[in-house]
């Protein structure tokens, strides 16, 4: 018996040994220029685990920079988990990682537990509906106005497709599709259609980003909103078979001008990039800490902004503007 | 105890006259008392792990407990938590909906699969059935989730709603049947999620009840048979009467696994913080409202402590349900043994 207990007992110590001390984020004293690291020569000035956690938004680009990073420091380590943004806000405050990743706007209850933010890349929600719709002729010409978004999504009064392209005649019922589960595009599709936080879409909603995409290609009369990311095949550039983006009638002419067209990636990448497309739906993917950054972190941070901007593209993200990377800099001397 | 054990251990040394030495016999006994405590503590655990999850939950949504009346929170129908509305009716009554509509259509099949291969079935047959059953039961539920949005949600869009609005809800019908009104027609809501859970569930109920039916001694039968009973007859009049506080008990086990089933649900169920009144409509089971949110949320400090009291009621409601349909089954046996 005692034998056994002794066994157990060296085994716990043993297994303790063996488990990798958590978070052992070493600030390194010298930030070491990022920049030089690009010329592809390995860097090994930066070294410890950087541990992030957070939105699956930004999971996958985080996942690529991770690397890239690595590569050029190799002695740079990292422990990348997904979660949510709320995972990644409550570790970040709780010290278990050292950066989180926010897919969302910061609220003013984290801000105050001394939540530090930057913004690394931005995305956009962009509305989908069926390729076989009854009416998507008529609303590839005309667009959609942000209002009747509006009245689709949050008052409820349009409830026909025939109300949206001005037809009485047609009474196809909207299926309206949302995010179930929280997410940063569904508050900021509710933001852009005049609600305050995702509860105030209505909808049916369905788990996750890829089925509210699966449901409208399947359903003609239905409704739905995506990610840049997920709504276009990023190597052909074309968008999901199945589904149509209708145009946004920004300037409420009634038509669908050739800037509010966003038939391929490239398109819908310009109207965020060069900000016509309107924010909200377009957003900020933002990283956060506990206070200011500094050592690793901070260079980790700063390379995202400065190098790391070139992996975002075909990752289906949006580089910042050069004015919107200075400002993020700024914020973080 | 321990001095049942010592007695013995003495008579032990009699009539083995000595050969056995004591240090050994001390050992012995001193094992099975180690034993006999420990096992104690473990089967004490799992009662202290319901008594701390209720309190951690209660500590954890505290501050919304206080906040609000728990009146507003229990029966309060709208659900905006940014505005501080924080009702979980229509979460209650989706979670009460969504396992009726599976305990429904579940319970009726199983008995009869179970009554059949516990009563019918050929040994061969059996063989056969019993196995693939307890296969069905190990599907995982996110698997089962997929199904029905692939094949449960078109299913219902396409054949079942339209049909239940032409023969059952719809208004020109003398008295339209209300639960049957298809007022959100796009196959998400109760009645698929009723059927994925009906499916999952079945497997665990057959199997609950073919055990009990088994219990039933065969002289029983045999006697009923020998006075001229039909088989029928003798399930009818001398089976299910004995077996009547298993089959509940058994109906017991796969309501609750349904009251906590959460993916397949929320994949299928359409998730609209409603009170729903057809089995066409969207709802909002509390599984679901946890398991969609917790992982955003948790940073906002009103919002986390809401999920958690949803987490709190989950509990309460399936701790009443089960200690109800105990005392119902204790009933049943009293007045049993009565007879």
């Amino acid at each position: 018996m005692r034998k056994f207990t002794l066994t157990l007992a060296s085994l716990l110590v043993v297994t303790s040994l063996l488990l990798p001390g958590c978070s052992a984020s070493t600030p390194d004293p010298a930030p070491a220029e990022t920049n030089e690291a690009s010329a592809g020569q390995p860097d090994e000035s930066l070294s410890g685990i950087i541990s992030v956690s957070g939105a699956f938004a930004l999971y996958p680009m985080m996942t690529v920079w991770a690397d890239k990073f690595h590569k050029f420091h190799p002695e740079v380590e990292f422990d990348v988990q997904g979660g949510g943004a709320g995972k990644g806000m409550t570790d970040t405050i709780a010290g278990a990682v050292d950066i989180g990743m926010i897919s969302r706007s910061i609220k003013p209850e984290e801000e105050a537990q001394n939540i530090f933010w930057v913004s690394v890349a931005k995305d956009a929600v962009f509305p989908i509906i069926s390729s076989e719709n009854p009416v998507a002729e008529q609303i590839l010409a005309k667009g959609i106005s942000q209002e009747v978004f509006n009245k689709i999504y949050i008052s409820g009064e349009i409830t026909s497709w025939g109300e949206v392209v001005g037809d009485p005649s047609i009474t196809d019922e909207i299926h309206i599709f949302t995010r179930s589960d929280a997410a940063g595009a569904a508050e900021q599709w509710s933001k852009f259609a005049g609600g305050k936080a995702q509860e105030d879409l209505k909808g049916i909603g369905v788990n996750g980003e890829p089925s509210i995409l699966d449901t409208v290609i399947k359903d003609p009369l239905g409704i739905g909103y995506g990610n840049l990311n997920s709504i276009f095949d990023l190597s052909s550039g074309n968008t999901v078979p199945g589904i149509i983006i209708p145009p946004i009638d920004i300037d409420k002419n009634g038509m669908a001008d050739a800037v509010e067209i966003y038939a391929i990636k490239q398109d819908a990448f310009n109207a965020v990039a060069n900000g016509t497309y309107p924010s909200p739906p377009a957003r900020f993917e933002n990283l956060a800490t506990l206070g200011k950054p500094e050592g690793l972190t901070l260079a980790f941070i700063e390379w995202i902004l400065t190098d790391g901007q070139q992996y975002l593209e075909s990752a289906g993200y949006v580089p910042l503007t050069p004015e919107q990377q200075a400002e993020s800099l700024a914020k973080l001397k | 105890m321990s001095q049942l054990n010592q007695i013995s251990a003495s008579q032990l040394i009699k009539k083995t006259a000595g050969r056995l030495i004591r240090p050994a016999i001390v050992a012995r006994v001193r094992q099975d008392r180690f034993a006999r405590r420990t096992f104690f503590v473990i089967t004490l655990l799992p009662v202290f792990l319901i008594l701390t999850v209720t309190i951690a939950l209660l500590v954890r949504s505290w501050p919304i407990l206080n906040t609000y009346p728990l009146h507003d929170l229990l029966f309060g129908d709208i659900w905006k938590p940014t505005n501080g509305q924080f009702g979980f009716w229509p979460f209650i009554l989706g979670t009460f909906w969504v396992s009726a509509v599976g305990i429904v259509l579940a319970v009726p099949p199983c008995l009869l699969v179970s009554i059949y291969l516990a009563e019918y079935a050929h040994a061969r047959t059996r063989s056969i059935a019993k196995p693939v059953l307890d296969l069905l039961a190990a599907i995982p539920p996110v698997v089962y989730g997929v199904w029905g949005l692939l094949a449960i949600v078109p299913f219902v869009d396409k054949v079942l709603a339209p049909s239940s609005d032409r023969w059952l809800g719809s208004p020109q019908w003398a008295v339209p049947v209300s639960i049957f009104a298809v007022n959100q027609p796009t196959g998400f809501g109760i009645l698929a999620a009723g059927i994925v859970l009906a499916v999952m569930i079945a497997p665990l109920i057959i199997s609950v009840m073919y055990e009990i039916f088994s219990t039933v001694p065969n002289d029983l039968r045999h006697a009923s048979l020998a006075v001229g009973a039909t088989q029928w007859q003798t399930i009818h009049n001398i089976v299910l009467p004995q077996v009547a506080p298993g089959i509940l008990a058994a109906i017991v086990l796969g309501a609750s696994r349904a009251l906590g089933e959460t993916i397949a649900v929320l994949m299928v169920v359409g998730n609209i913080p409603q009170v729903p009144t057809s089995i066409f409509d969207s709802a909002y089971p509390l599984p679901a409202l946890i398991a969609n949110n917790y992982g955003e949320m948790m940073s906002i400090p009103l919002y986390d402590a809401a999920l958690l009291s949803a987490a709190l009621v989950l509990l309460v409601v399936i701790l009443i349900f089960n200690i109800l349909s105990m005392l119902v089954i204790q009933r049943m046996l009293r007045r049993k043994w009565a007879s």
